[in-house]
């Protein structure tokens, strides 16, 4: 190295030293990386070795230690911690300064490399001694001239890449987003570096990376799916499901037996064998490896081990060290360096737990499933002589059969049970025959009877009992009183041993749901819908492959506590409120759209920021078969509904054009669209004649009714559609061509303008006109009255074959549900057309827009056509919500539908100032008459700034209006106030 | 001056008429608030049905009498257009307001057509839906407190309107606040030729304290 222009420092100097190497560092020194570099790159000394070989300077960012590599990755730091973007960029600048300043001044680089020493062959000796040694930076040789010339090229390089990365940075943050590190794509391994990089200062460098899969909500699109794959919970969740269909038959057989045992269990003492496998989940792994039997091993989703995984599973001889589930890793290597993790391996479980209920099942038919590894069983049938031997044999054939050990307790009750393989673990059997089993419960901590958690733990202790024994000196009465008759109940039984319980019933799930708290991070409001999506086919898979459809949904979120830091395990979620809301449905649903329609309403109710939801989980509850409402309610289902509602739809629409246009509609057309409905309402009662069916109506049936009225009809309806539908089809072709010689419709100019101005000359007669002109052109009338109930989509194929002035006329309730049934590719044609109508407004000045302290007069109020046409679109969904708002006029009912609306998508200042003036002019309105109206408008507004800034704009800005005004009318203030 | 109160005192039918509706409604709604807010024990009361609606009625015959004797004398002076609000007002010891549910009404009196008490109803009706359920936006009064039925007019009424229906009516004691108070509306209403808004007014939070 020396020859190379290194040098090595006996003693650390800021100065002096460049590079720090080393290939393993203690604990204490990671934590206080800083004082201990003071900022310098920690590098492994193959970066001296290979920047040799090559024969010029590497970067030594791949050759960061490991070490810190993974310390530095073990949050995302960066941008978790806030959303300050400022101080990022500063470090950021240092950061690249300080990288480019060593590398810049090539200069200095060649005299310190004189000076330096070379300390290549103790490059080794490093290792062994896990200590750390200063070098230099500057391995290049100061005299060759190609390497003079490499310098500076590479250190452009290395300072373009700089420069790159600290790009990508920057973007990343501005679009805030706060997970860039460990979770992106490692396609850029300088990318990740920069970043570790700019939070450290120190060096950074590629490190092997855990795995090239996401680990948040936000970088892994199967984010949901890939979670439950490698959860244990899930697993052990699911496992009882595959045992209900494994095993059910055989668990319903002895169900049935269960009445006979009550008189058996007065007659003969009851045997119960508790089996439980020993460290189920590492047994299981480790089984085919004999060398691993006597070590100490754990096992963990992840081997990363420094990270804040949590060991789900020790065996004994980790036990032995202190190493318990639930721990960290880092902890737990640090208890026990030589731990052994290994990662879960489901399928050997599912085989593992079936070969043990399989043996089980084999033995005794009454078997009590308690978990995949756990199961009670009852040999009091069986009159065994001896139940240590047979229990004896069933742990001999578990150990033959899965390489696994299991323990055994044998008791008199299943609590007894429980109580012997407790002391029997591991690998053991003991036996507590009824006369013991005061001895055993004596010194038994309470903790330890089932049923007796944290809490109840605590207020026994406080109440200085610790033990069973203690516990049995209190009396019934005033157990009963302190904790509630059934506690209390529980706590004199448990603590004598007797237990009531049977071994047997397989309890039925009483809610199947996801939940998903760990990786779960969100930018917005979208990710978040994204993410419900997924969690609601989950849902709908798990329920479906159970068979069963729920009733209620509940949705649960986590919210990160305002004051809650990012938390220590790794993507965890930390100190969080748990909110939730259910909803009950009419019917038991395990479809997806349904699911997601109201998980989406349940959403809206919390009014969250997306960024601190920690968690989210779905439950279905009030579970019901799905083959018993498979059948026969098919007709009565949502969905069944929800495909005949246009044809009702339909028909009403009709029924109001035909008041409308009664006197101009072609008569039989109406009739036939009423005895259509009829039809379908009650078709037993009589039956129409075929021609009087209308096709639209009929088309739009459901396919079951369809075919249901076909048979009535003797198979005639299907000809005669197909019949009616070729001259329907005839029909179109000539409404079209007439529609081009049509006086009325929009491309002849002249025409409407004269129209527009009869409108405008005046109110009354414009209809009758209208009406008039209609009657003076039947066929035109036909067209337009024709065209709703005709055709299975009963819209036109475009509005320009409606006459735009007749759909002004329409009533606002019928024209918003014209537009709405209006396919969404063929709105914009709508839109166009509507704008081509203002510009016709425009030209006669018929309507002009009013000056704008006139936005709530007329029907609709002026401000809806505004709002309407303009260019933000919160403004335009604020229009198309009025006309579906119901009271009609009522803005607080306006936005009552913006709150159930999201996301919310902000809208400019212009946008800010429109909805303050209609505001301002609405209090104005309504100040006198209706403050309750204000005041829930004001409410409603308050409630939405919570979700958007543009509210908040609004609502700051109206406050002080509304204020005045209601101080002038009523003498005081209205109970509202600012929010910051 | 004359000539308008002339006006006002042929007030057309249908203006009357809608007063008389208002005036029955206030009773109600004045024994419904005293109720509410507990002052008496809830045994003083029965149940009664108005308007279709469940509604509490004083059992107690001076309170009765004290609600629709005032509520009554009242009447001549809302035909005339006179009452501005009506205010329920509880008080402590010392005069001081907690609270006041106050009914703004507006009564259209140039309206002519005839009103039917079932064409107000509906809006009426939705006052006593209301008000049971407003409970959580009003304040805990404290022991030993009053209350009071209050009229507040648009202008002094003449002397020669009416001599029985002048004698019930005295000056108050109570205190004024200070400060513009805070207003939480509970109801309102507003259909020809009638229009009622009933809110809450409580002490603001500057109000100094007695």
């Amino acid at each position: 190295m020396l020859k190379y222009g290194g040098r090595f420092e006996n003693y650390f100097s800021r100065h002096h030293v460049t590079h720090i190497i080393c290939s393993n560092l203690p604990d204490s020194k990671i934590k206080n990386l800083r004082s201990f570099s003071g900022g310098l790159p920690v590098v492994k000394p193959t970066w001296v070795l290979e920047s040799v070989a090559a024969n010029k300077l590497l970067s030594w960012i791949p050759y960061q230690l490991d070490q810190l590599a993974s310390e530095t990755k073990k949050q995302p730091k960066l941008s978790a911690f806030g959303f300050k973007s400022g101080p990022v960029l500063d470090d950021l600048e240092e950061s690249i300064s300080g990288q480019a300043v060593p590398q810049s001044g090539i200069a200095t680089l060649r005299t310190s490399c004189s000076l330096e020493a070379n300390i290549f062959g103790k490059a080794e000796c490093t290792e062994e001694v896990e200590e750390c040694h200063s070098v230099s930076d500057d391995p290049f040789h100061p005299n060759a001239a190609e390497s003079a010339d490499q310098a500076p090229t590479y250190c452009m390089e290395n300072h373009c890449e700089v420069e790159l990365d600290a790009a990508v940075v920057v973007q990343s943050d501005a679009g805030y987003h706060s997970h860039i590190s460990p979770c992106q794509d490692p396609k850029s391994d300088h990318n990740d570096c920069l970043e570790d990089h700019i939070i450290e200062e120190s060096s950074s460098s590629k490190t092997i990376r855990p795995s090239t899969t996401g680990h948040s909500t936000l970088s892994d699109a199967n984010f949901v799916e890939n979670y439950f794959k490698f959860s244990r919970l899930h697993f052990i969740g699911t496992w009882r499901n595959r045992y209900r269909k494994r095993f059910l038959s055989s668990a319903n057989g002895f169900k049935d037996m269960n009445p006979s045992r009550n008189a058996f269990a007065t007659s003969q003492k009851t045997t119960i064998i508790h089996v439980d496998m020993d460290c189920f989940f590492v047994s299981v792994v480790i089984r085919k490896h004999s060398d691993l039997k006597d070590k100490p091993v754990a096992v963990c989703h992840s081997d990363n081990s420094r990270g804040t995984a949590e060991i789900s599973s020790a065996n004994y001889p980790a036990r032995n060290h202190g190493v318990k589930a639930g721990m960290f890793i880092r902890d737990a290597k640090a208890l026990c360096p030589q731990l052994v993790i290994l990662p879960y391996n489901f399928d050997a479980y599912e085989e593992v737990a079936d070969q043990f209920y399989d043996i089980l099942h084999k033995h005794c038919n009454k078997v009590q499933a308690v978990s995949c590894d756990e199961a009670f069983i009852d040999v009091t049938d069986l009159r065994v002589e001896d139940p240590e031997l047979f229990a004896r044999a069933i742990r001999t054939e578990i150990h033959e059969t899965t390489g696994c050990t299991a323990s055994a307790g044998i008791a008199g009750s299943m609590l007894m049970a429980r109580v012997a393989t407790r002391i029997a673990k591991p690998d053991g059997l003991c036996y507590i025959p009824s006369e013991k089993v005061d001895d055993y419960l004596h010194e038994l901590p309470v903790k330890a009877l089932p049923g007796i958690g944290h809490v109840l733990e605590e207020k026994l202790k406080k109440k200085q009992i610790n033990t069973c024994g203690q516990l049995r000196l209190i009396s019934k009465e005033s157990l009963q009183k302190d904790f509630g008759v059934k506690t209390g109940d529980m706590l004199w039984n448990f603590s004598r041993g007797i237990d009531n319980r049977l071994v047997g019933v397989f309890q039925e799930s009483k809610s199947i749901g996801a939940d998903v708290n760990w990786g779960v991070r969100f930018n917005d409001l979208n990710d978040m819908k994204d993410f419900l999506l997924k969690l609601c086919k989950e849902v709908s898979l798990r329920l479906q492959g159970c068979g069963l459809k729920g009733r209620t949904i509940t949705l649960k979120i986590k919210k990160r506590r305002s004051d809650a830091g990012e938390p220590v395990k790794y993507m965890g979620c930390g100190d969080c409120e748990n909110l939730s809301r259910s909803v009950t449905l009419p019917m038991a649903t395990d479809d997806v759209d349904v699911f997601q329609r109201i998980t989406a309403q349940l959403f809206g109710y919390f009014h969250i920021d997306a960024r601190d939801i920690r968690g989210a989980g779905l439950q279905a509850s009030k579970l019901e078969s799905a083959d018993r409402n498979m059948r026969g309610h098919e007709k009565y289902s949502i969905r069944s509904w929800l495909v005949s509602s246009p044809a009702r739809k339909s028909s009403m629409a009709k029924g109001k054009g035909d008041q409308l246009y009664s006197d101009i509609g072609p008569p039989v057309q109406a009739r036939g669209s009423f005895s259509g409905g009829e039809a379908y309402v009650a078709h037993r009662a009589t039956l129409p004649a075929l021609h009087d069916l209308d096709v639209g109506v009929i088309e739009s049936l459901p396919p079951e009714v369809l075919s249901e009225i076909n048979d009535l009809y003797a198979g005639e309806l299907i000809s005669f559609i197909s019949k009616k539908k070729e001259k329907n089809a005839g029909n179109n072709v000539m409404d079209e061509e007439q529609s081009l010689s049509n006086p009325l419709v929009p491309p002849n100019k002249d025409f409407v303008h004269n129209v527009a101005e009869k409108i405008k000359s005046s109110e009354k007669e414009d209809e009758q006109y209208i009406n008039k002109m209609i009657q003076g052109l039947p066929e035109t009338s036909g067209s337009v009255t024709a065209l709703l109930p005709e055709t299975d989509s009963l819209m036109p194929s475009s509005l320009s074959q409606v006459d735009s002035s007749v759909l002004q006329q329409l009533p606002e309730e019928l024209l918003a549900d014209v537009l709405e049934s209006l396919p969404a590719h063929r709105r914009p044609d709508f839109m166009s057309n509507d704008v081509y109508l203002d510009h016709i407004r425009d030209q006669t000045g018929a309507i002009d827009f009013l000056p704008s302290n006139n936005l709530w007069v007329g029907n609709p109020p002026r401000w809806v056509d505004n709002f309407r046409l303009s260019s933000c679109q919160l403004l335009n969904r604020i229009a198309v919500l009025y006309n579906k708002s119901s009271p009609r006029g009522q803005f607080s009912s306006v936005l009552q539908l913006i709150m159930s609306e999201y996301p919310l998508d902000d809208g400019g200042d212009d946008a800010v100032n429109c909805l303050c003036e209609l505001m301002k002019q609405y209090i104005k309105l309504k100040i006198e008459t209706d403050v309750e109206e204000i005041y829930t408008c004001s409410c409603l507004l308050r409630r939405l700034t919570s979700r958007s800034e543009l509210f908040l704009q609004v609502y700051n800005c109206i406050i002080p209006h509304l204020q005045a005004a209601v101080g002038e009318t009523y003498g005081g203030d209205l109970n509202i106030c600012f929010i910051e | 001056m004359e000539r308008k109160d002339n006006n006002q005192a042929k007030a057309p039918q249908g203006a009357g008429e809608a007063a008389r509706i208002l005036t029955e409604f206030l009773e109600v709604a004045i024994s419904c608030i005293i109720f509410l807010k507990g002052v008496y024990p809830h045994g003083a009361f029965e149940r009664r049905r108005y308007m279709n609606v469940v509604v509490h009625r004083a059992r107690h015959p001076q309170l009765r009498d004290y609600i629709h004797s005032s509520v009554n004398g009242l009447l001549p002076f809302i035909q005339k257009g006179l009452v501005e609000r009506v205010v329920v007002i509880f008080f402590d010891n010392e005069d001081f307001p907690i609270e006041r549910f106050v009914f703004k009404v507006n009564l259209n009196l140039s309206y002519g057509s005839k009103v039917e008490q079932s064409d107000l109803e509906f809006s009426l009706r939705s006052f006593l839906i209301k008000l049971p359920v407003s409970e959580s936006l009003t304040k805990l009064l404290p022991r030993g407190c009053r209350w009071e039925i209050t009229a507040y007019f648009r202008a002094l009424p003449e002397a020669s309107t009416s001599k029985d229906s002048e004698l019930i009516w005295i000056p108050t004691d109570t205190k004024q606040w200070q400060q513009p108070p805070l207003i939480t509306p509970i109801k309102s209403m507003n259909s020809e030729p009638l229009g009622v808004q009933l809110y809450l007014e409580h002490p603001s939070l500057s109000e100094p304290k007695p």
